[in-house]
Formats: C-alpha cells, sequence, structure tokens
C-alpha cells in the first residue's frame, strides 16, 4: 500500500494565482495597489484599508523560520512514511512581515531546524496540479 | 459590555466520561442537561434557550435536535461553529441573552462521542485541502498538537522555556486530577514519565496532550434575581468577552488582547483572581495562558510552574480539576462546572473527602476560600471572570 495520494490543495477563487504560481516556480503574494500592503492569506481586499485593486508580487523565495514542529505521530496513512518531519513557519522575505506559510523545512536533519534560521523555498509536485512551496536551509546569497 | 454580576450559573451537569461511552450524542446530551436542570431546580419545560458549540464540523446533536427531543417549547437556539476558542464566548453569548431579556434560562450543553467516533471523522478532515486547510493539511499539519507546537516553540526559542518546564505542569494537573473520580486520567506521573513520554509533535510529547473523549456537560445561566430563588447559591458572571484580534508575536496569545478588557470590565485584577481554569489542551498553551492573563510576567511561566504556583495550596491554582489534559475534553465546558463547584458555599461534591473539606491533597481538591474564578478559551479567544 505505498504512493497513497497526499492531500493536495484545492484552489478558489481567490488562492488560484498563488497555486498557479507554485506550478510555475515562481512564489507569489498578494499586495495592495492603493497601500502597498502584503497580506496573507489570499484574499479580495485589503484588511489595512478595504481597496480591492491589488497585484501579485514575485518574492525572491527567501525567508525565516518563525516557529515549528516536528511531526512524528500521523494518523494519515499517505504521511507515515515521511515521519518525523517539520513543519513550520516560514515568514517571507521583502512582505515585511506580513506575509507567513506554513510549510515544510527539507533536506535538514530535523534535529537541526532553528528558529531564526534563514530558508529558501523548493519546489515539490505532488500531483499533476499541485506543486507545494517547501523550504530548504539557504545556501546562498542570490535568489534561488 | 455584559452588565456586571446582573447573570449567573445556577445549575451544572455531566455525565461519565470515557473513551466509548456506547451512548448517542443526544442521550449525552441530555443526560447533562437533565442533570444541569435538575441542580437548578428548575424543570425541562423552564428551558427557553439552548446553545452548544463545535469545531469545524457539528459531531453532536444540535440545540434544533436537543430541543425537540426535550418537547420545548420554541427555545432559542444557537450552534456556533467555533471550536475551543469560543468557550466562554458561549457562555457569554448565553448570559446575554438573559440579560437582554430573549431568554429566562439558557441551557449550555457539551456532548460528544470525540474518542470512539471522533478519530475516523478527523483522519476524513486531514484528507481534504479545502478553504484554510488548502495551506495546512498539505504540508501534514493535520494534528493539533501540530498547530498548537508554534506558539510553544516560539516560547523556548524567545524565553527559554523547556520542556522540563511543560514536565511540572503536567505532574501537577495530574496531582489534581488524582483527587477527582471523574477524570480519565488518574495515575499519578513523575518528571522522568513525562521527559520519557513519546513524541507526538515536538514540542509535545504524549504526557503534553489531552486526548479526545466520550461525554457531556451541561450548565444553565439565568438572571441575579431569578437565581437568588433557586435551589444553589448562584455563581455570578462578573465579565465575559470573547473575540480575536494581532498579536505582536508568536509567543504571545489573543489573551493579551482580552485580559485588559476582561479585568476592565469586573472592576478587578489579576491580583484578585482566586483560581483559574484555563483551556489546556496542550501543556504550553496553559502556559501561555497563564501569562497572558496576568497570573505571571510574560517569559516568566516557566519557573512559576516549575515552583508549584499553579497547584492547589499555590499562589493561583490552575485547573483543579486535571483540566483537559486529565479529566475530559468537553471543550472546556467542564472547566466551568469545576469552576462553579469550587465557588459554591459547599465547596466541591465529588473529591475524595468525605464529609467537610479538609484540604488534604490526598483527598480534597477544594481551594481554600476561593472568591473570584478566571476562564480562558483556546488561544485567549475568549475568557470571562466568575465569583461566589
Amino acid at each position: 500500500m505505498r504512493e497513497l495520494a497526499k492531500p493536495a490543495p484545492v484552489p478558489d477563487a481567490d488562492t488560484r494565482p498563488f497555486w498557479e504560481a507554485c506550478r510555475a516556480g515562481e512564489l507569489r503574494a498578494q499586495r495592495c495597489t492603493h497601500c502597498g500592503r502584503f497580506r496573507w492569506p489570499p484574499q479580495g481586499f485589503c484588511p489595512g484599508c478595504y481597496a480591492w485593486e491589488h497585484t501579485w508580487e514575485r518574492l525572491a523565495g527567501r525567508g525565516t523560520v518563525t516557529s515549528f514542529s516536528v511531526v512524528h505521530h500521523s494518523a494519515v496513512p499517505s504521511f507515515k512514511d515521511d515521519l518525523p518531519y517539520v513543519v513550520a513557519l516560514i515568514t517571507l522575505d521583502g512582505t515585511d512581515d506580513r506575509v507567513t506559510l506554513t510549510s515544510n523545512v527539507v533536506d535538514c536533519p530535523w534535529e537541526e531546524v532553528r528558529v531564526g534560521m534563514p530558508v529558501e523555498v523548493v519546489f515539490r509536485a505532488i500531483a499533476a496540479e499541485a506543486t507545494l512551496p517547501q523550504f530548504r536551509p539557504a545556501r546562498s546569497a542570490s535568489s534561488p | 459590555m455584559l452588565p456586571r454580576d446582573q447573570t449567573a450559573i445556577v445549575g451544572i451537569g455531566w455525565t461519565a466520561f470515557s473513551r466509548n461511552s456506547g451512548a448517542s450524542t443526544k442521550s449525552l446530551a441530555a443526560e447533562a442537561s437533565f442533570k444541569a436542570i435538575a441542580d437548578a431546580g428548575l424543570a425541562p419545560r423552564d428551558v427557553d434557550g439552548v446553545m452548544s458549540w463545535y469545531y469545524k464540523s457539528s459531531d453532536g446533536v444540535s440545540p434544533v435536535e436537543l430541543g425537540a427531543a426535550m418537547g420545548l417549547d420554541c427555545p432559542f437556539e444557537l450552534y456556533v461553529n467555533a471550536g475551543g476558542h469560543w468557550m466562554c464566548g458561549a457562555v457569554t453569548a448565553a448570559a446575554s441573552l438573559v440579560a437582554s431579556g430573549v431568554c429566562k434560562h439558557v441551557l449550555l450543553y457539551v456532548a460528544r462521542n470525540g474518542y470512539s467516533e471522533g478519530r475516523g471523522r478527523r483522519a476524513a478532515e486531514s484528507n481534504l485541502g479545502v478553504g484554510p486547510d488548502q495551506f495546512r493539511t498539505p504540508f501534514g499539519e493535520h494534528l493539533p498538537a501540530t498547530t498548537f507546537a508554534m506558539p510553544a516553540t516560539a516560547h523556548m526559542a524567545r524565553f527559554g522555556t523547556t520542556t522540563l518546564d511543560f514536565a511540572h505542569l503536567a505532574v501537577t494537573q495530574r496531582q489534581h486530577a488524582a483527587l477527582n473520580p471523574k477524570a480519565l486520567m488518574r495515575k499519578p506521573i513523575t518528571i522522568a514519565d513525562h521527559q520519557s513520554s513519546r513524541w507526538i509533535s515536538y514540542p509535545y510529547r504524549l504526557l503534553d496532550c489531552c486526548q479526545q473523549t466520550d461525554g457531556g456537560v451541561a450548565i444553565v445561566i439565568t438572571s441575579a434575581e431569578r437565581a437568588r430563588d433557586l435551589r444553589h447559591a448562584p455563581v455570578y458572571i462578573m465579565a465575559g468577552v470573547a473575540g480575536e484580534g494581532e498579536t505582536s508575536a508568536l509567543w504571545e496569545t489573543n489573551g493579551v488582547n482580552l485580559a485588559p478588557r476582561l479585568y476592565g470590565a469586573a472592576g478587578v485584577t489579576p491580583a484578585d483572581v482566586s483560581f483559574a481554569e484555563l483551556y489546556d489542551p496542550f501543556t504550553a498553551m496553559c502556559m501561555l495562558h497563564m501569562e497572558d492573563f496576568g497570573l505571571v510576567p510574560k517569559g516568566e511561566v516557566g519557573a512559576w510552574v516549575t515552583a508549584g504556583k499553579n497547584g492547589l495550596d499555590g499562589e493561583t491554582p490552575v485547573n483543579t480539576h486535571g483540566g483537559l489534559l486529565n479529566e475530559a475534553h468537553m471543550i472546556a465546558l467542564n472547566h466551568v462546572v469545576e469552576a462553579v463547584q469550587q465557588l459554591r458555599p459547599g465547596g466541591v461534591i465529588d473529591d475524595l473527602c468525605a464529609g467537610p473539606h479538609t484540604y488534604d491533597r490526598n483527598v480534597c481538591r477544594q481551594v481554600r476560600d476561593p472568591e473570584i474564578a478566571l476562564l480562558c478559551g483556546e488561544a485567549g479567544g475568549s475568557a470571562m471572570l466568575l465569583r461566589k
């Protein structure tokens, strides 16, 4: 019983541009055209000034681990082979700390993950329609 | 603002807590409700408001179904999808219906087969990546232990809190549960037991986590005026608040937003709190609540619980029944039941004292001369103050 399907994100009208960008290998976040504020999660209007106009800004794909958990137990069959794995909150550079994603820290022993660790995005296709942004320890000063 | 001391909790009831009730949630809700109504000295048809709440998807009988099953005459019904955050908000909403005159006697209940039926339901939910979950479940954030690890890990990084601190809280609350026959987890544990229990989701080990439960709990709320004619001395609702805003950092809960409003509405300070029943699905969440509602300065809760200041004879006893961690996970409506028991003139009726309270901590879990109780919901999403 291998290759069990993992839950894939189901995009909606607010979130589709984010997931489509991930499929294209780009990390993007919404920014208000009126006041310049970044926001997360995706939504139609700015929580600061309530303007609806916005852009999907391309980000450098770098960020910082602001907290994390190491999952050692799962009741979800498709994740059991991954145990233990790291779920982390990643605050993205260039967003004035307004965009913090829940994601995974990969390519790093779980014992070495720390709050404050700089990370960079790696894209992982989990299904034909779904690509997840995950993060690994930052390797270079330039954008990936 | 809820008018101070104008509403009261006058009835409390509960079923046995177990891992396999063998009963429907309608029966569990009804059993707890009938007991709470009788405890108040009322009859079922005196109830004209019925309320409950749940997390994500209904896992029990709705107020509409329960009201119909009890043959009530057009009760005001409210069923809220809000989870543990809403705990004191539910009580505040019920009290508001009473204070405004919409209802005379509101029945508030939680009934769930959270263990026997909940596991399959939660596993199925973990496989859905819809709505807010599209940013969680695909990354393997399925367990509440993972979600609520985030504030804990951040607190550890910022203030040097350790899992050894968590252990002290786990041991103290288990000591409280040992004096509570209805608690599911009563066997004493040691610091070493905690530290050697298996990881669930770092920084939480098995003994940092509560477990899901089958059972039911209910309370009855009425006006202070009507309460004086009922069976027990009223336990007054001094203030109740709910609602979430932004916090400045992960190591803070929404309690930092609500605490000033709560204490301001009641006209008291944290120093006036005799004991507290705080939402504790995981050890560290309870610790953050202790800080954010002012029982201990920010960043100092590790030393505070290590010194046992949350014990029954400590500076501020916390979770005197053992909490969600040990008694049961009734979305903390069981915390309200415990607070009411502690504040009634005769004190708790189901510790191990035979006769008057002795304060011998081998048998007695009654707090000494309590006046005011602090309660809060998950992540400080709601809070209230009760008094005798």
